[in-house]
């Protein structure tokens, strides 16, 4: 059988997207770069100040940094560095940015992309159910339901969470300081922060909100009253215009979203992940962590809309004809 | 389905004709009425807070009456040194209220402008727009606020500012569809080809006929995201700081005594966050359900 | 009114038909189909006849269990004969309750109507797309955008007929396309059908709705929204497959002109109720004198080539279709009627006419034939 997926301008749109993702993550770059020129006094004051006083010793850390230079050629080789995986080092520990990025960013991602699938399992079935309009006061309730655990504070809900299998059933020790190597041995650990996430994030009620909305029109288009009329099932005809695609677009719309909580979540569980890293570094003003850490989110984030495109390509057999995101 | 054997200029006209209230579904009154007091509760603790009306001086300590349980005196209790709750979780809405406001407007208008220059110039103009704005949501709001707060340790009304600029973009992107599909239906060619000014097409007829639903509705959602974004500021101690009393700050406050066994600390700001969370998004729900109910139903 | 007795070769038959929707803002019900009776003979086109918003294409869509939308009813008795078995698709629904009801009764309704479409469609998973089949109007918009024209086919196909094999069912796909007279069909079947015209569609969905050889086939407004040349050829594509197939049509439009080439009996619906039935050529017949104002109203609106030769006025038929919410006394035809003299003018407004039978299968709602 033949098949029709039309390789070449798929291949063209997300080479399209690829190329604005990419002009997209220079231009965060330059926005960092300057808000870091534009930070009241000097952005080393604080690290200089604590190792010494003396002029000498201060230009040549100024040196070693490179700010005696041009700002372009400063620009240049921070993006240089960039490029090449050097994030510098941090103010705090002195260590390499990227090294520890990647080691902890590894953690938020199993955080996000766990909580993420959390937050689907439970608005998909949801927006499903409200969507057909057959029991108005399931779906009622289950809306409702729904808001209420969207609208929870995370943190609460993280003590909540923390207090019954901490103190009632004994399955952790609280607040582990080797959380690192504590959620290998105990999956609870490891499930219960993905878990309080997924449910606190907020997200819930614009992913059942969305998708109730999508899902409605899909049904009253009039291909799926002719699908029915010729006997086949109505969810295998509008999956893909009513479930896929706006699942795709929650995703990719999300992901910025959960990213935010996981900062806080993070936070409540001692959980080792950029979130609680960047608070660190916010509270320290540890300038290049937390440029990285925006610079990985921004990648992490572009991702997300990147494979957006990909499934939309794939899904739509119009957006690959046009060559155009729909 | 309905719509086919109504006949299309009646169907316009007869919804003009019934008013709002009875077109409504008994779910959706009931989320607004639940928005709305919340709505009433945040407005009336905000100017009792502004006033100064409140029973108890929410930032005196008081040692003599720590950790009271709710009774006639403190409705709902003291905290750990003696300073009544309910006065602080009154005066902690002013942490965000205001600001909020702010936030929000900032949000609607350059949304509401954005997204009607670029939905209705197209071309260039929108592309350039687009670009900015897919440039703000690039980043993660709170990664964004945490840079802010790692380089200029802002106060709140400059968190908010970005808060309100990181949400222009949803705001855009909703005015923009609706704009397009308006052209799309020729509504706006329609109004040129009537001699109408441009200035009433965008402003009266796409503006206020079509997307005041949008805006009403962002609105309420904006407020429900700024109530997040103010608590979770706050819980991480970069908000409002102790001893001044914000919902995200007292549920920190309250931690050791959470894990301690005594919830009431901890889980009354929640509550209040709660509730008004919800409040928000059930009325902003509520009120697209009674706004854009011809296009449902 | 016939007796309850079916007729061996009759494939259909649609006795007492309500269709009623409840409206939340008026609260009323809107009745779309108002006691609707016909019945279809094996081999035979019915056209459904009136002007849009009389409620025809509900008529076809209750037929088929199609409509779900919403607080409403659906009663009478709807018989389909098939491989000499009759079965009732409105079996066990509620008895219609009145029209002024409020609004908690309505849930009760609601509740019910819940109740009967879960049976509904377990009674008619066998007969959706096997038994009868539908086209639409619109054919791009019925047409799934999201999965190739052979795919959808095909899909007919695997459901209703003994071919189980992928690749088989895609052959006979091509060959339903052939049928349908469309130029190469093995590349059209990759197609998606955005890509398609709508006159193609529109064969798309023939193909599609023939595929599983139905005992019935409806065809709602099968050629409002394509280009008249196109219209044509459709109309000619299903007079064809008629004669080869002995198919047995439904046919739902407003367009005489499409009625006159395909029916062979015809039901003329105002208002949500039929208001002339008979053969075509007991009504269409220049000879017979007697025919309903609105039959003759919608006539006279179709230009013959003379009178647009001698550059005549088109006759429209004044005013508008009643709204079907209000109920009324008298004669819904009323307003407009242009035959109303001084004799039934008086019981015109006073009560509604019933069918009276006024020739051989010839059946007409109107106080001018009772003579």
């Amino acid at each position: 059988m033949k098949y029709t997926i039309l390789w070449k301008p798929i291949l063209k749109l997300v080479l399209r997207e690829f190329f604005i993702a990419i002009l997209l993550l220079l231009s965060v770059s330059i926005l960092i770069f300057s808000i870091l020129k534009l930070a009241p006094g000097d952005p080393l004051h604080i690290f200089i100040n604590i190792q010494t006083q003396n002029p000498e010793e201060i230009a040549a850390i100024k040196r070693e940094f490179g700010l005696d230079r041009s700002i372009a050629v400063q620009y240049l080789s921070w993006l240089n560095n960039l490029i090449h995986g050097n994030f510098g080092n941090s103010f705090r520990t002195g260590r390499p940015v990227f090294g520890e990025l990647i080691k902890v960013g590894v953690n938020t991602l199993i955080l996000t992309i766990g909580s993420m699938i959390v937050t689907l399992l439970i608005a998909i079935p949801i927006a499903v159910i409200s969507s057909l309009r057959r029991c108005p006061f399931l779906s009622w309730g289950l809306t409702l339901f729904a808001y209420i655990l969207s609208s929870l504070p995370v943190f609460w809900l993280g003590y909540i969470a923390i207090y019954i299998f901490t103190k009632k059933f004994n399955l952790f020790p609280f607040l582990s300081a080797g959380a690192a190597s504590g959620f290998r041995i105990n999956w609870i650990y490891f499930l219960l922060p993905i878990i309080v996430l997924g449910i606190g994030n907020g997200s819930i009620s614009e992913i059942i909100r969305h998708m109730r909305a999508q899902l409605e029109r899909v049904l009253s288009e009039d291909y799926i009253k002719a699908a029915k009329a010729k006997g086949a099932s109505i969810w295998r005809h509008s999956f893909k215009e009513g479930i896929l695609i706006p699942v795709t677009t929650m995703i990719a719309a999300k992901i910025p979203f959960i990213l935010g909580g996981a900062v806080v979540v993070e936070q409540v569980f001692n959980w080792p992940g950029m979130g609680r890293l960047a608070w660190q570094a916010a509270l320290d003003r540890d300038y290049p962590v937390i440029m990285g850490i925006t610079i990985f989110a921004a990648v992490v984030v572009h991702l997300g809309r990147l494979s957006q495109t990909i499934v939309f390509a794939f899904v739509n057999p119009q957006t690959s004809e046009k060559g155009e995101a729909a | 389905m309905r719509t086919r054997y109504i006949q299309r200029g009646a169907e316009v006209s007869e919804f003009s004709q019934i008013p709002i209230w009875r077109r409504a579904n008994k779910k959706d009154l009931i989320q607004i009425g639940f928005g709305l007091f919340v709505v009433f509760f945040v407005l009336s603790s905000y100017i009792t807070a502004v006033l100064h009306l409140l029973p108890y001086d929410p930032l005196k300590i008081n040692l003599k009456e720590m950790m009271q349980s709710p009774d006639y005196r403190h409705i709902l209790g003291t905290d750990f040194m003696g300073r009544d709750i309910l006065s602080r979780i009154i005066v902690g809405s002013q942490a965000y209220f205001m600001p909020g406001l702010l936030s929000i407007i900032i949000a609607l208008f350059f949304g509401i402008m954005a997204g009607l220059v670029s939905g209705y110039n197209g071309g260039m103009t929108d592309s350039i727009i687009s670009y900015i704005l897919d440039l703000i949501d690039s980043i993660p709001k709170m990664v964004i606020i945490l840079l802010a707060i790692a380089f200029f340790r802002p106060g709140i009304y400059f968190i908010m500012l970005i808060v309100g600029i990181t949400n222009i973009p949803t705001v855009a992107s909703l005015i923009k569809s609706k704009v397009i599909f308006l052209k799309k239906r020729n509504f706006i060619e329609a109004g040129k080809a009537l001699g109408l000014k441009t200035r009433d097409i965008i402003f009266k007829h796409i503006l206020w006929y079509n997307c005041k639903a949008i805006v009403i509705i962002q609105a309420t959602l904006g407020m429900a995201e700024v109530i997040l974004i103010e608590t979770s500021l706050s819980y991480l101690g970069f908000g409002v700081q102790e001893p001044e009393p914000s919902w995200g700050n007292m549920v920190a406050a309250g931690k050791d005594y959470f894990f301690m066994g005594d919830f009431f600390l901890s889980t009354a700001p929640a509550a209040a966050i709660l509730i008004s969370i919800l409040g928000f998004y059930l009325l902003g729900d509520g009120l697209n359900n009674l706004l854009e109910w011809r296009r449902k139903r | 009114m016939e007796k309850k007795k079916v007729v061996i070769n009759e494939v259909l038959k649609v006795e007492d038909l309500r269709t009623y929707f409840y409206s939340y803002a008026k609260e009323a019900f809107i009745r779309s189909v108002d006691s609707v009776s016909f019945s279809i003979r094996k081999g035979e086109v019915l056209g459904i006849v009136g002007e849009s918003g009389c409620g025809k294409s509900i008529t076809a869509q209750s037929v088929l269990g199609l409509i779900t939308d919403g607080p409403g009813i659906i009663s009478g008795n709807i018989f389909l004969t098939h491989n000499g078995k009759t079965i009732n698709l409105l079996e066990g629904l509620p008895d219609y309750v009145s029209v002024k009801t409020k609004r908690k009764a309505i849930l009760e309704i609601a509740k019910d109507v819940t109740g009967w479409l879960k049976r509904s469609e377990i009674l008619m998973k066998g007969i959706r797309g096997k038994v009868i089949s539908m086209i639409f109007q619109n054919p791009k918009s019925a047409l799934n955008p999201f999965i190739t024209v052979g795919e959808q086919i095909a899909e007919s196909i695997l459901l209703h007929s003994s071919i189980s094999a992928k690749k088989e069912a895609i052959d006979a796909a091509a060959k339903w396309l052939e049928r349908v007279q469309i130029d190469s069909p093995s590349m059209r079947l990759y197609d998606y059908p955005f890509g398609l015209s709508g006159g193609m569609c529109q064969r798309v969905m023939i193909a599609m709705a023939l595929s599983s050889e139905p005992a019935l086939l409806i065809a709602d407004e099968p050629t409002t929204g394509l280009d008249v040349t196109i219209q044509t050829k459709i109309i000619e594509l299903l007079k064809q497959l008629k004669e080869e197939l002995n198919l047995t049509i439904l046919l739902i439009t407003h367009d005489m002109s499409v009625i006159m080439q395909l029916a062979d009996r015809i039901a003329v619906m105002y208002g949500g109720r039929i208001v002339e039935y008979g053969l075509k050529r007991e009504i269409m017949d220049s000879s017979s004198f007697i025919r309903h104002p609105y039959t003759i109203a919608l006539l006279n609106s179709q230009p013959t080539v003379e009178e647009i030769k001698m550059k005549e006025r088109l006759r429209a038929i004044k005013g508008d279709v009643p709204d079907t919410i209000t109920l009324y006394r008298g004669c819904r035809f009323y307003e407009r009627c242009d035959l109303k003299n001084d004799r039934v003018k008086k019981k015109c407004k006073e009560a509604e006419p019933e069918m009276i039978e006024i020739g051989v299968g010839h059946y007409m709602r109107c106080y001018l034939a009772e003579g």
